[in-house]
C-alpha cells in the first residue's frame, strides 16, 4: 500500500506563553519552538503501521510518503518523519501566510495526480488554528471516499480498510474501499488501534508515537527529499480565508483574600453575584 | 505523644501574636505529616509544629526554645532523603512554610533574595521571565525550598555543568540557636575578608542555624539542550561511553543512568514505554548543550562501530526531550511506589568507577543473592544511587537488619576507594553510623566543637548527623 501524509510544524503548545501578537493583531512566530502537529504525527504512526509487520518495525510493506508544505527551514520536520521511517518526502515551498486549508488541499491534488497513492493520511486537525478543514477538502476534490476522526483502522490488503469513528456514545465502524482519504484522532495510536495485513491478530505496539533510533536518523539524511513549488503544483493559488486580528485570552484579574467566611458569602452575593 | 513544657507554651502565648498558637499544629495525623521527610525508615513524632511568619519570629522563638531546652527541627519542603527533618523525638517542627516570598530579579547582578520557604520550581518560574534560573534542579523541585537545598547543599541532575548548590548561594540570613541574627556575605561575589562563615551552614542539614533568607546567585537559561537517550550492554560501556564524551568539544549538561530495572519499575508505576526497541540492561540519558545533529553524527557512528553504544534515539522536539527526561526523573518516586527500596547514594572520584562497580557488583551478588538492585544516578559525578528492593519474603524488621550489615561492607567498599558514602542527601539521622567510614576522628572532633559554639544547648536538630 503506498500512503501520503501530508505534516505540518506548529508552534510548541508547551510555549504558548511565548506566544507575541504584532503591532497589526497577527500571531508574531519569532522565537518560537516548533515541533510536528501532533494529529500529523499520529497519522505517519498510522502509515508506519499500515506498511509493515507490527513484529518486524524495519522492514516496510509499501511505501509512505509524507509531504509539507512550508519554507526551507521546517525541512527537519519531514527529516524527523523519515528518520521514524517514512521513505520519501516532498517539500512545496511556501510561507504559511500564504497558505489556508483550501490551497492546500488544491496543492495536495496535484501531488495526489502524480504519486498515485491509495491512502491519504491526514491528522484530523493542526493545534494552532483548528481549522479542520484539509482532509474533507481533498476528498471532494478527489472525488474520493472519506473517513474522518479515525479511532482505529484495520487494512484489508490494498482493496479496503475498517475504520471505527468515535462519536458521541459509541464507534461507528464503516469500510472504505481504497484509494480514499482518511483523517486520525488521537486514540490511533494506542496500542492495539491499527492493524495492517501483515500483522498478527492480537499484536499489541507500544502506546503513543515511535522514537526514531540513532542509526535511523543518520540514515534518514539519505532518504529522498524533493523540493516542488506551489505555483506550479496550483497554478494563481489564492487564500480564502483571511484572519482579520489575533487576541490572546485576557489576563486574569487578581485574586483578593477574605478574612472571614461572612465576608466570602457577602462578597459572592453582592459582587461575583453567583449566591 | 510528646507535650511542650507549659511554661513555654506560656511565654509563646505572652510574646507572639495569637495567630501563632491559633496555627499551632498539635493533631496527631498532621503531626505525623510534618515529623517526616520523604524517609519512611523512623517513625515521626513531634510535639508540636509552627508556621512563623518573619525572620524575627524565627529569632523570637529560637531564643524561647533555648530558654525552656525546646528541641527543634527545621524543617523545608520534608523532601530530604536522610531523615534530616525527621522529628522522632518530641521535638517542635519548625516550617519554613509560611516563609516563601520571592523579591525582584536583578537582571544585572543576576541575583534574586528570597525567603527560606520558597518552592525551588517557583524560583524558577519567578526568574525564567528574565531568561534567568537557579540552577539547581531534581525530580522533587516542586515540593522542595531554597532552604531546604542549601541546608543539604543539594545536587541534582545539573550538577556535571553547574556544580551544587553551594555555587549557587551569595548571601544567607541565618538565626542562631539564641536567637541572633546573621547576615553573611550580603550579596557580593568577591568578600576576601577572612573565613567565609556563611559555607559552613549551606549543608549543615538545620544542626548551626536556621536558614530564613538567601540571596541567590542566577544563571542564564541555557538554550534548548539535544536529549539522547542510549542503551549500553554493561557497565563498562557507560563509563567508557562518559570517558569518549569527555574528551570530545562538546559541553555535557547532563549524564545519567539506570537500569532496566528501573525502567521497568518506572513503566509499572508510571506507564511510559520504553522508547528503545533493543532492550539493554543499562542506559544512558544524556544531554548536551544546544548542538546540531550533524556536529555528534561522526562521534555517533564511531560508537555504534566500537559496539559501546547498542540502540538509542534522539529527542526531535521539547516534548520528545521532556518524555525521555521524565523515564529518569521519575524512578526515585516509582521505586517507592512499586516496592520498598533501600537506598544508599555514594560518589566516587571518577577515575576509580570503574574497579570500584566491578566489586560492588561482585558484593552485591554474594550479599543480596537474588535481590533485585535498581542501580541509577548522576554517574558524570561519580555519583550512583544503590536500591535495594526488599524482597517480599522478608518482615521489615528483617530487611533492615541485613541492608545495615551490608551497608558496613559497601561503605568500607567506599572508602577503601576514596569516595563518600553521602553524595547528595546527607546523612541526617539514616547514615549517621557510617560518617565514620568519610570523616576522620579529628574532622568529627572538631564538628562537635563547633555546633557547640552555635548551640550550646543542642536544641537545634539535635542527633541529626552526629551525635555529641
Ligand atoms: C523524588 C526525589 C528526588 C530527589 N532527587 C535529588 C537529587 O537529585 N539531588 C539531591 O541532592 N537531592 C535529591 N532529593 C532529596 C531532597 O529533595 C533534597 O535534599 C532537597 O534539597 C531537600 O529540600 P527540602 O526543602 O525538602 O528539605 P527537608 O527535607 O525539609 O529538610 C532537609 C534538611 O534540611 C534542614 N532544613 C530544611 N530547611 C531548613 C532551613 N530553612 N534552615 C535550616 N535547615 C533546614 C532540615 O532540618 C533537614 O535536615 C530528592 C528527593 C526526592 C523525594
Amino acid at each position: 500500500m503506498k500512503i501520503l501524509v501530508p505534516i505540518k510544524r506548529v508552534a510548541d503548545p508547551d510555549n504558548a506563553n511565548k506566544l507575541k501578537i504584532s503591532s497589526d493583531a497577527k500571531v508574531d512566530t519569532t522565537g518560537l519552538e516548533w515541533k510536528p502537529n501532533p494529529f500529523d504525527e499520529y497519522a505517519v504512526e498510522t502509515a508506519l503501521r499500515l506498511t509493515e509487520n507490527g513484529a518486524n518495525t524495519k522492514a516496510r510493506v509499501g511505501e509512505v510518503v509524507v509531504v509539507m508544505f512550508g519554507p526551507k527551514e521546517a525541512e527537519s520536520t519531514l527529516r524527523a518523519a523519515l528518520a521514524t521511517g517514512a521513505d520519501r518526502a516532498i517539500r512545496i515551498d511556501a510561507n504559511d501566510a500564504d497558505l489556508d486549508g483550501d490551497v492546500v488541499a488544491q496543492g495536495l491534488k496535484a501531488i495526489v495526480d502524480k504519486e498515485k497513492p491509495d491512502l491519504v493520511l491526514l491528522g484530523k486537525q493542526t493545534v494552532d488554528s483548528d481549522s479542520n478543514q484539509v482532509a474533507q477538502l481533498v476528498a471532494e476534490y478527489l472525488g474520493w471516499p472519506q473517513a474522518t476522526f479515525a479511532a482505529t483502522i484495520r487494512s484489508e490488503g490494498d482493496k479496503a480498510l475498517h475504520v471505527g469513528r468515535e462519536v458521541d456514545g459509541g464507534t461507528l465502524h464503516l469500510k472504505v474501499t481504497l484509494p480514499a482519504v482518511v483523517s486520525v484522532d488521537l486514540r490511533i495510536v494506542a496500542p492495539k488501534s491499527v492493524r495492517s495485513a501483515h500483522t498478527a491478530e492480537g499484536h499489541a505496539y507500544p502506546d503513543g508515537v515511535r522514537f526514531a533510533a540513532l542509526m535511523a536518523i543518520m540514515a534518514a539524511k539519505k532518504k529522498p527529499l524533493v523540493e516542488e513549488k506551489l505555483s506550479d503544483l496550483v497554478p494563481g493559488a489564492t487564500r480564502k480565508i483571511e484572519y482579520t486580528s489575533f487576541a490572546l485570552p485576557p489576563a486574569r484579574a487578581a485574586g483578593i483574600k477574605v478574612k472571614s467566611v461572612q465576608e466570602l458569602v457577602q462578597k459572592l452575593k453582592a459582587e461575583a453575584k453567583v449566591l | 505523644m510528646h507535650f511542650l513544657p507549659i511554661e513555654f507554651i506560656g511565654a509563646i502565648r505572652a510574646e507572639f501574636p495569637p495567630r501563632f498558637l491559633e496555627e499551632f499544629i498539635s493533631e496527631r495525623s498532621e503531626l505525623e505529616v510534618f515529623g517526616r521527610d520523604a524517609t519512611r525508615d523512623i517513625a515521626p513524632n513531634p510535639s508540636a509544629v509552627v508556621f512563623p511568619r518573619t525572620t524575627e519570629e524565627v529569632s523570637k522563638l529560637l531564643r524561647l526554645c533555648s530558654a525552656h531546652n525546646v528541641s527543634v527541627v527545621p524543617s523545608g519542603g520534608r523532601t530530604g532523603l536522610a531523615g534530616g527533618a525527621v522529628a522522632a523525638n518530641g521535638e517542635l517542627v519548625l516550617s519554613l512554610e509560611k516563609m516563601r516570598a520571592i523579591g525582584e530579579v536583578d537582571v544585572v547582578a543576576r541575583t534574586v533574595r528570597v525567603e527560606a520557604g520558597a518552592i525551588t520550581e517557583a524560583v524558577h518560574r519567578h526568574c525564567e521571565k528574565h531568561g534567568l534560573t537557579w540552577p539547581v534542579d531534581f525530580a522533587s523541585k516542586g515540593s522542595s525550598q531554597v532552604g531546604g537545598n542549601i541546608a543539604t547543599n543539594a545536587g541534582g541532575v545539573r550538577v556535571i555543568r553547574y556544580g551544587l548548590t553551594r555555587q549557587w548561594v551569595l548571601g544567607l540570613q541565618v538565626v542562631l540557636a539564641n536567637g541572633d541574627i546573621l547576615e553573611l556575605n550580603g550579596a557580593l561575589e568577591k568578600n576576601n575578608t577572612g573565613p567565609d562563615l556563611r559555607q559552613l551552614f549551606i549543608g549543615s542539614e538545620g544542626v548551626f542555624g536556621v536558614i530564613t533568607a538567601a540571596t541567590l546567585k542566577l544563571a542564564p537559561v541555557p538554550p534548548p539542550a539535544s536529549v539522547f537517550l542510549l542503551g549500553l550492554s554493561s557497565i563498562d560501556a557507560v563509563l567508557s561511553l562518559f570517558r569518549e564524551l569527555r574528551r570530545a568539544p562538546l559541553t555535557i549538561s547532563a549524564f545519567e543512568f539506570f537500569t532496566d530495572r528501573c525502567a521497568a519499575r518506572v513503566s509499572r508505576h508510571r506507564r511510559l514505554e520504553q522508547p528503545l526497541s533493543t532492550p539493554t540492561p543499562y542506559y544512558v540519558l544524556l544531554e548536551l548543550e544546544a548542538i546540531e545533529f550533524s556536529d555528534v553524527e561522526p562521534l555517533l557512528q564511531s560508537l555504534f562501530e566500537k559496539e559501546l553504544i547498542v540502540d538509542g534515539t534522539f529527542a526531535q522536539h521539547a516534548a520528545q526531550a521532556a518524555a525521555l527526561w521524565s523515564l529518569r526523573e521519575s524512578i526515585s518516586e516509582s521505586l517507592s511506589a512499586t516496592g520498598r527500596p533501600h537506598k544508599n547514594d555514594i560518589a566516587l572520584p571518577i577515575a576509580e568507577l570503574e574497579s570500584f562497580c566491578i566489586k560492588l557488583e561482585k558484593l552485591i551478588e554474594t550479599q543480596y543473592p537474588g535481590w533485585e538492585l535498581c542501580l541509577f544516578g548522576h554517574i558524570g559525578d561519580g555519583n550512583l544511587h544503590v536500591n535495594i528492593m526488599k524482597p517480599d519474603a522478608l518482615t521489615e524488621h528483617e530487611f533492615c537488619e541485613h541492608t545495615a550489615r551490608v551497608d558496613h561492607a559497601i561503605f568500607a567498599l567506599v572508602a577503601e576507594h576514596g569516595g563518600s558514602i553521602s553524595a547528595e542527601h546527607g546523612i541526617g539521622l539514616l547514615k549517621k553510623d557510617y560518617l565514620r567510614y568519610s570523616r576522620s576522628p579529628q574532622e568529627l572532633a572538631l564538628f562537635r566543637a563547633i555546633k557547640r559554639v552555635f548551640d550550646s544547648k543542642n536544641i537545634l536538630n539535635p542527633g541529626k548527623i552526629i551525635d555529641l
